[in-house]
């Protein structure tokens, strides 16, 4: 067991049939929640799929057989909040079934919501809308246009889309260059029955990870697991972690137009550092001392001293050895811009951190860490992170080995980091 | 000290208040076991008060769109640097937002409370402005303008609002134009700071565990004025009751269009616990007529027309309240076409009393779950206290509200009449 914070606690309760359950007590929250976690290696010739299942599947359950039937029992359920989707983390791929409810007590007449929530969660996991072995047809048409307006909606968010672009062209030929919801191309040829193939699969054979947070009795934790173990599994696959380490050849520019009026520029780097690496910490504070933070170098040179950006911010893909340096500016500044992010990093590269820098990069980040127990998805999100790496750190722990980091291991860090691709979307 | 206790224990919630000789208030609501603390420092005083009678003047001034949202960056600046630093040096992070009713500066810690809500008091109680600093600043905002012109949601937002009012200063973007701030000075920003940072006109809220009166006395000891001010004389045009366009359009680099309807609310009273009556039973009955347990929702979402981005708010401040409803769709007309054909067959065939009470429960609950968190406790406290309200007030709301009452401001807030449709169209 390790502790999360005093308040915190995470334990593994139960592992079985590729199953890994954990228990995140706390008495502080309003709510419970219950994340069940789908695990594959991000793929283009899944991606799509694992997209479209958790999106048919909030359609309707047995009891529940439409979607504003689900969302009519959850009002039923005081406003019990449930939601499903597709996520990347590195090269993995997460298909997340989420719900959460105010706790009982808040809830005025003898109710077990957890027990409730539970089920219906299962439920929709386990006992979809399905004609003659298929996802309904109809639904299907229709979750695939979703899919493929919201894959084409991508560039309504300019900032975003500028960092995602900038991450697939650099890993144009590895798997994390996947989008998470696939490719708008390969919609079109999965069919009902593929899908619901496909949903066989990864309710059979993808690791899951499942967390409960929050002020639950103990038995209603044990019926929870049993619930679980019901689940139907095969032969469990085993995914393959990312791989963080890569030479660059040379640096790569890619220009996108679009009618834009700032124009958004991402830099994105090779860090050539593994999360779990020991020296994973000594890169995390390397990059709140270049861009976390209105104390950082890109925040202080770009926007403060040069005052052409509003934002200039650094930020880590940890999983997958990344990081990408992001800002907003004229798109005449372009390479005025990049002149001053590299010059940080020779700089640091150099040794050149003051205290300043240094000692807010510190706090900064014990404070970002211990807020992250603040938030039940947050911490769930952490450990989920923590799981997959197969890393053994608690908050506490983090901060500690953070609180470590000296100059010297920052400057290691520097050397390892090269410039992969230049972005700029411009109009 | 006086500090007076509010306690809401069918929720183990407790707030604190204290009145400073100035008249600025001070509330602590404690979260035991939470690792962050958020102080917020706050003055009802934001985009749309341009013009103003200063107590002790006779003469309305007028001043450049834009100017609170300048302020507020420029506060951050001391005559010993950027107190952004300090903040940054202890770990926190400082932050403000400048809406159309307020301005908040606020900071999230994790530790050294006492010393960061030292820096909060003091910088916001001190401006320093130089020309010289205020010229370096339209740069930045000159860019974050930029950003937002290249922001979909914003614009299809701000072109709604235009198209709802006609002279109330609602409709003017919150940062101003680059034109607008260009007429920005030190002397009209003293001007508005003088006017509305009196701390009569302010006030402050922290959230945490933190010891509520340790917070009462270092709020004692720091707040320089300690005479109470008389009121400002806020100066807003008359606004018609009629929409001033039913409909505007706009082309920009969007994949889907982006729409937003909007009904103008003439007959709302903004103040007090009306207000927040009002607000609840708004919020009912959109989930009545288009939640995702509706017909309507569900109906929509099967033809395509709209899809899981498709959302509901209603917005009531001191001097205009409106719904808006809104997301991607192919066909933005037929929506509101829709939309306001249910109004009239609700209308016409009366109101489901247990679909009311079910959304009212849930939406209950939804305000309870969004007491774990410091950050949305303090963002709905503020407008709520400058409506002359307590947060808490809404358990009496929930209380007291009835059917009858909800069917009242059905009748009076969906008027067909009063309905606006922005655009965003792609290119």
């Amino acid at each position: 067991m390790v502790s999360a914070s005093v308040n915190e606690q995470l334990s593994k309760i139960a592992a079985f049939n590729g199953i890994e359950v954990f228990w995140i007590k706390s008495r502080k929250f309003k709510t419970n929640s219950i994340n069940i976690f789908f695990c594959d290696n991000l793929c283009r010739e899944n991606a799509a799929k694992n997209a479209l299942v958790p999106a048919l599947l909030r359609r309707g359950c047995a009891s529940h057989p439409t979607f504003g039937d689900i969302a009519l029992y959850l009002e039923e359920l005081y406003g019990a909040s449930f939601d499903c989707g597709v996520s990347k983390k590195g090269e993995y791929h997460i298909v997340q079934f989420y719900i959460d409810h105010i706790n009982d007590k808040f809830a005025g007449d003898n109710i077990s919501l957890f027990e409730k929530c539970m089920d219906l969660l299962l439920e929709i996991i386990n006992e979809p809308v399905a004609e003659d072995g298929a996802f309904k047809k109809d639904y299907v048409e229709q979750e695939k246009e979703n899919l493929r307006r919201l894959i084409e909606s991508r560039v309504n968010d300019k900032a975003q889309y500028a960092v995602e672009r900038c991450y697939e062209v650099m890993c144009g030929d590895e798997p994390f260059g996947v989008y998470e919801y696939g490719a708008a191309e390969d919609i079109s040829a999965i069919s009902p029955e593929d899908l619901f193939k496909h949903y066989g699969y990864m309710l059979e054979s993808l690791p899951m990870l499942v967390f409960i947070a929050g002020d639950i009795e103990d038995d209603k934790v044990n019926s929870a697991i049993k619930k679980l173990s019901a689940i139907e599994r095969k032969s469990i696959k085993k995914l393959d972690a990312a791989i963080c380490k890569k030479e660059v050849e040379s640096i790569r520019n890619e220009v996108e137009h679009m009618s834009v009026n700032q124009g958004k520029l991402c830099l994105g780097f090779r860090t050539n550092t593994d999360p779990g690496d020991k020296d994973y910490c000594s890169l995390l504070v390397y990059n709140t001392i270049l861009g976390g933070g209105v104390h950082s170098k890109l925040f202080q040179n770009i926007r403060e001293k040069e005052s052409m950006a509003y934002y200039a911010y650094s930020r880590l893909e940890k999983f997958k050895g990344l990081m990408v340096v992001s800002s907003g500016i004229e798109s005449s500044n372009k390479d005025k811009v990049i002149d001053i992010v590299l010059k940080q990093m020779e700089d640091m590269k150099a040794g050149r951190i003051s205290d300043y820098e240094y000692d807010s990069s510190i706090n900064t980040i014990e404070t970002g860490v211990k807020s992250l127990a603040d938030s039940q998805l947050s911490i769930v999100d952490f450990f989920l992170g923590q799981t997959l790496i197969k890393a053994e750190d608690d908050f506490e722990s983090l901060i500690q080995k953070v609180k470590a980091v000296t100059r010297e291991d920052i400057v290691r860090a520097a050397e390892r980091i090269k410039l992969d691709t230049i972005y700029f979307l411009t109009a | 000290m006086q500090i007076n206790t509010l306690e809401y224990k069918k929720i183990d919630e407790i707030m604190y208040e204290y009145e400073h000789s100035s008249g600025l208030k001070a509330y602590v609501v404690p979260k035991k076991g939470y690792s962050k603390q958020y102080a917020a420092f706050a003055t009802h005083y934001g985009s749309i008060n341009n013009a103003f009678v200063s107590p002790g003047d006779s003469e309305i001034t007028e001043v450049p769109d834009g100017i609170a949202h300048f302020l507020e960056h420029k506060l951050f600046e001391q005559e010993d640097g950027s107190v952004m630093d300090k903040f940054s040096a202890l770990g926190s992070s400082p932050n403000a937002y400048t809406s159309f009713s307020q301005t908040v500066y606020l900071f999230a810690s994790a530790g050294k409370f006492h010393e960061n809500f030292k820096l909060l008091l003091d910088f916001v109680q001190n401006p320093y402005i130089t020309s010289e600093s205020v010229e370096r600043e339209k740069g930045i905002i000159g860019q974050e303008i930029r950003m937002y012109e290249d922001d979909a949601t914003w614009r299809v937002f701000f072109n709604l609002l235009r198209g709802l009012y006609e002279k109330n200063p609602v409709r003017i973007d919150i940062a101003g134009t680059v034109e607008s701030i260009s007429k920005i000075d030190r002397e009209n920003l003293y001007k508005c700071y003088n006017t509305f940072y009196h701390p009569s006109n302010m006030v402050i809220l922290v959230t945490g565990d933190v010891d509520h009166k340790k917070v009462f006395e270092q709020v004692e000891s720091s707040i320089k004025l300690i005479q109470s001010k008389p009121e400002i004389n806020r100066i807003f045009a008359e606004e018609p009751a009629k929409v001033n366009m039913p409909y505007t359009e706009q082309s920009m680099a969007v994949a889907v269009p982006l729409f937003q309807l909007g009904f103008k609310d003439s007959g709302a009273k903004a103040k007090g616990f009306d207000s927040l009556m009002r607000e609840i039973a708004v919020k009912i009955l959109l989930e009545m007529i288009v939640g995702r347990s509706s017909k309507l929702y569900n109906d929509l979402y099967s033809e395509g027309l709209i899809n899981s981005s498709f959302d509901f708010d209603f917005t009531i401040e001191e001097n205009y309240a409106f719904s808006m409803l809104g997301g991607e769709s192919k066909d933005p007309h037929q929506v509101r076409d829709r939309i306001v054909e249910e109004i009239k067959r609700l209308g016409t065939n009366g109101l489901n009393k247990e679909n009311y009470e079910r959304i009212k429960r849930a939406i209950n609950g939804r305000f309870i779950r969004y007491l774990n968190s410091v950050e949305r406790i303090s963002h709905m406290f503020i407008p709520v206290y400058f409506r002359d309200a307590n947060l808490f007030d809404y358990f009496d709301v929930y209380d007291k509200i009835t059917f009858e009452y909800s069917k009242e401001v059905f009748n009076d807030h969906f008027n067909p009449d009063n309905i606006a449709l922005s655009v965003i169209k792609p290119l």
